[in-house]
């Protein structure tokens, strides 16, 4: 098992993936897993592969034990920022945040190294549902996600660990947006004669220009200051917060899949959020936008300078990037009808967009009053 | 004397996957050994043993990867190895001074300085301070690297010190040496580029390197020239293929052009010469403030002219007209474009540059005058220097903001690179 170094099964460039093979996990690592579960105290009645990431390297079991169902993972990332991870969940947990125990090893370890890799089981929270996908379920999850932020300040990493921080680094993605616009419209022009092809172009000349002002106002806002703060004030983001990371259970909202966490100003998770329900729901709607800060801020409460910052994100056209980002890997595939419509859509959500964010941008006093 | 020499925690020496410092190393290791009883401490890999000695050279080889654990390892190494080195010679990696420093006594510290290290995002300021007034001398690649130095920490001046790079001009040869003509055919044949004029553009693929401008200059260059060619050596980092969003939007690029374009991947340290060997014009993109990219020596050894970009130091090798031409603002692929029509034009001037190229690698870069000049510095110990006297940079480019200078090309030279008089080893104004 030494030598054994668990890999990807799937490469980036792979496309279309059946149901069987999203819970596909090759023989190797279900044998190390068997390994890496000889380490519990428990035994294993039965295991089902609940999640894979394939392209990446990493898989999520669910296991019966005799004391209980509890989830194994293997984790993608470097085992050292893994461990910062399990560090933040554990930290999490003892701050009393829903979030699943990890449980220990017979030695009393947080997790096994196995294959090159960071395993490591948790209580499996069996009450977990989704929220309602209305505004009341969105308000819950916005609230949990500030509770989850509040206690999240303090960590500190064992030392052992690779500290994951984004704090400093919000110009720097918001740049790398801006470049890779560049990119999509020299992908777009070589390979002109495509369905979207024309569409991408269009959309590229639209948001490039909201990237490159959502850069300038950033760079005039507050935000070199509170990033100075440092890791420490700000707490962890959790960085893929959504509807199937954030559910509904006994006392309120829990919050699962920490393995991306990094410190990080906790607005990011909020933005994102908001900017996703948005674009599922077509239309920018500035009471939703209120109700659902203002749920966050009960939790979480805002100052003035995150709101400002919030606001600067939510200008940022990340939805769209995050859309089109995979044109790079296969654009013959990417650039078809589909996507010409997807992009067109965008547009026109987009037009809801700003009459939305101006409505609310004065609106601090009140969220403050509220609470 | 003892010398300890001590690698960065990224990649190994000898240099079996790549890497700028560990090449450097690796190229002046067999002339250093014969002065001076040598070790270097470096990180482990599969293929090497974690001690040998090998070529009159002591390896060890520690955990690694992370800064933290090596820095460790080499704290524990020192303190078993007590006052056993007169000099400590530290690559790239300002951060170790200091533990160094407090583990080894009295030995003299040398470091050598790659790229920006000592920026500060990279180092505190006050540890900088401190690790600028504990090292005798601060080795650079560039005076662009140099400057750097200066311009944030101006007490480094009178430490600073050039010494740039160098090739194995023994094993980087012109395609037409019969030693090359083989490999040159060979490559032609298999990538179907026989009788086309073949640009080589080699170095990681990432943003910073450009590699994206020169694929988007080949439809203009197509437009007059229809029997161009380019190739694309190297990964997304060393000695790995990973396919990252830079690389598949290059690969997307380059299927669409006009003009046919190779893209080898990750090409082994051992076979990058005879890609060299197979190209007729080489093209360095860089967009980035590059310290200075090595992949210049080796265009030159193996009799290339050079196209590069006014970027960093790389500027600082090139004399505009005579061994290549620098493009002033990389970021437009237009001026790419212009550059490489510039050498397509004029045959004959293309082919003299390229002759310029091999005679400068073999009088002012081959690995025995960086090693002299290596040597220079560890001999020329502070107290025995009255002033900041240096050393041999056989250079023929006064500085990157001049090239346009009458410059003197030194002659092809068989003997030990020695001193040549009247440079200072740093630009215009000597640190």
């Amino acid at each position: 098992m030494k030598t054994l170094e668990i890999m990807p099964w799937m490469t980036e460039e792979t496309n279309e993936t059946t149901e069987a093979d999203k819970l596909h996990v090759p023989e190797y690592i279900q044998f190390i897993a068997l390994a890496v579960l000889k380490q519990y105290d428990f035994s294993v009645r039965c295991m089902d592969v609940a999640a894979t990431k394939p392209k990446k390297g990493g898989a999520i079991w669910k296991i019966e034990t005799s004391e209980g169902p509890k989830s194994l993972k293997l984790l993608h990332r470097r085992p050292p920022r893994s461990i910062f991870s399990l560090g933040a969940q554990e930290y999490l947990c003892q701050q009393k945040a829903r979030v699943p125990a990890i449980v220990k090893t017979n030695t009393g370890e947080k997790c096994v190294l196995a294959g090159g890799k960071i395993w490591f089981v948790a209580e499996w929270i069996e009450s977990l549902t989704p929220a309602p996908k209305d505004l009341d379920g969105a308000k819950k999850l916005c609230y949990g996600l500030g509770e989850f932020h509040r206690l999240s300040k303090g960590y500190r990493p064992p030392s052992n660990a690779e500290s994951a921080s984004r704090v400093g680094n919000w110009e720097k993605k918001y740049r790398k947006i801006l470049l890779k616009m560049d990119w999509f419209r020299h992908i777009a022009q070589a390979y002109h004669d495509l369905p979207a092809s024309e569409s991408m172009l269009r959309a590229v000349e639209y948001f490039e220009k909201q990237a490159q002002k959502a850069l300038e106002r950033l760079q005039n806002s507050k935000y070199r200051e509170l990033a100075r703060y440092g890791d420490l004030h700000w707490g962890l983001a959790h960085q893929d917060y959504g509807w199937s990371n954030g559910q509904l259970g006994k006392g309120s909202v829990w919050i699962i899949d920490l393995d991306g966490v990094a410190y990080d100003l906790p607005i990011r998770d909020l933005r994102k959020f908001i900017s996703g329900m948005m674009i599922d729901a077509g239309h920018w709607d500035p009471e939703t936008l209120r109700e659902l800060i203002k749920a966050y801020h009960e939790a979480n409460p805002l100052s003035k300078e995150l709101y400002d910052l919030l606001l600067i994100d939510l200008s940022l056209p990340d939805e769209f990037y995050k859309n089109v980002k995979d044109v790079v890997y296969d654009p013959e595939s990417f650039l078809n009808e589909e996507t010409a419509e997807m992009l067109e859509e965008m547009i026109r959500t987009d037009a809801s967009k700003w009459p939305a964010l101006e409505e609310i941008a004065n609106d601090w006093k009140d969220v403050k009053k509220k609470k | 004397m003892k010398v300890l020499m001590i690698c960065t925690e990224k990649l190994p020496v000898p240099a079996i996957k790549g890497g700028a410092i560990q090449t450097y190393i690796s190229g002046v290791l067999p002339h250093l050994s014969s002065h001076h009883e040598i070790t270097v401490l470096g990180i482990e890999d599969p293929s090497l043993k974690n001690e040998e000695m090998s070529g009159g050279v002591r390896y060890v080889r520690i955990p690694g990867k992370r800064f933290e654990l090596y820095k460790n390892g080499v704290v524990n190494f020192l303190e078993n190895h007590e006052n056993s080195f007169d000099i400590i010679h530290i690559f790239n990696r300002p951060r170790l001074v200091l533990p160094v420093r407090s583990a080894s006594g009295n030995a003299r510290i040398i470091l050598s300085m790659h790229n920006d290290m000592f920026n500060p995002e990279k180092i505190p300021y006050e540890e900088a301070v401190r690790v600028v007034s504990e090292v005798e001398r601060i080795v650079t690649v560039s005076n662009y690297v140099g400057n750097v130095i200066k311009s944030l920490y101006p007490q480094a001046a009178p430490k600073l010190k050039t010494i740039y790079s160098g090739v194995d001009t023994d094993r980087f040869l012109p395609g037409s040496h019969k030693n090359m003509e083989r490999f040159r055919n060979k490559i032609r044949k298999k990538y179907g580029l026989e009788n086309k004029t073949v640009i080589l553009y080699a170095g990681r693929l990432s943003h910073n390197k450009g590699a994206d401008r020169l694929i988007r200059a080949l439809p203009l260059l197509a437009k007059k020239y229809d029997d161009l060619a380019l190739v694309v050596i190297g990964s997304n980092w060393f000695s790995e293929n990973h396919l990252t969003d830079f690389v598949a939007y290059i690969r997307a690029l380059a299927k669409r052009q006009p003009v046919p374009v190779i893209t080898t991947g990750f090409i082994h340290p051992d076979e990058i010469h005879q890609w060299f060997a197979a190209a007729d014009l080489f093209v360095c993109t860089s967009v980035w403030q590059e310290p200075l990219a090595r992949v210049h020596y080796e265009a030159m050894a193996a009799g290339l002219p050079i196209v590069t970009t006014a970027r960093g130091g790389n500027p600082e090798v090139i004399m505009e007209g005579k061994n290549g031409l620098v493009v002033k603002e990389p970021e437009d692929p237009a001026n790419f474009a212009e550059a490489i029509s510039k050498l397509l034009d004029h045959k004959e001037t293309m082919k003299k540059m390229g002759e310029t190229n091999r005679q400068l690698a073999v009088s002012c870069y081959k690995w025995e005058r960086v090693a002299a000049d290596i040597l220079s510095v560890w001999h020329n110990h502070p107290m025995n220097v009255k002033s900041n006297t240096a050393a041999t940079i056989p250079r023929f480019s006064a500085s990157a903001k001049a090239p346009e200078q009458p410059v003197h090309i030194p002659p092809p030279s068989s003997g030990t690179p020695g001193a040549r008089k009247g440079q200072s080893d740093s630009g215009n104004q000597p640190q």
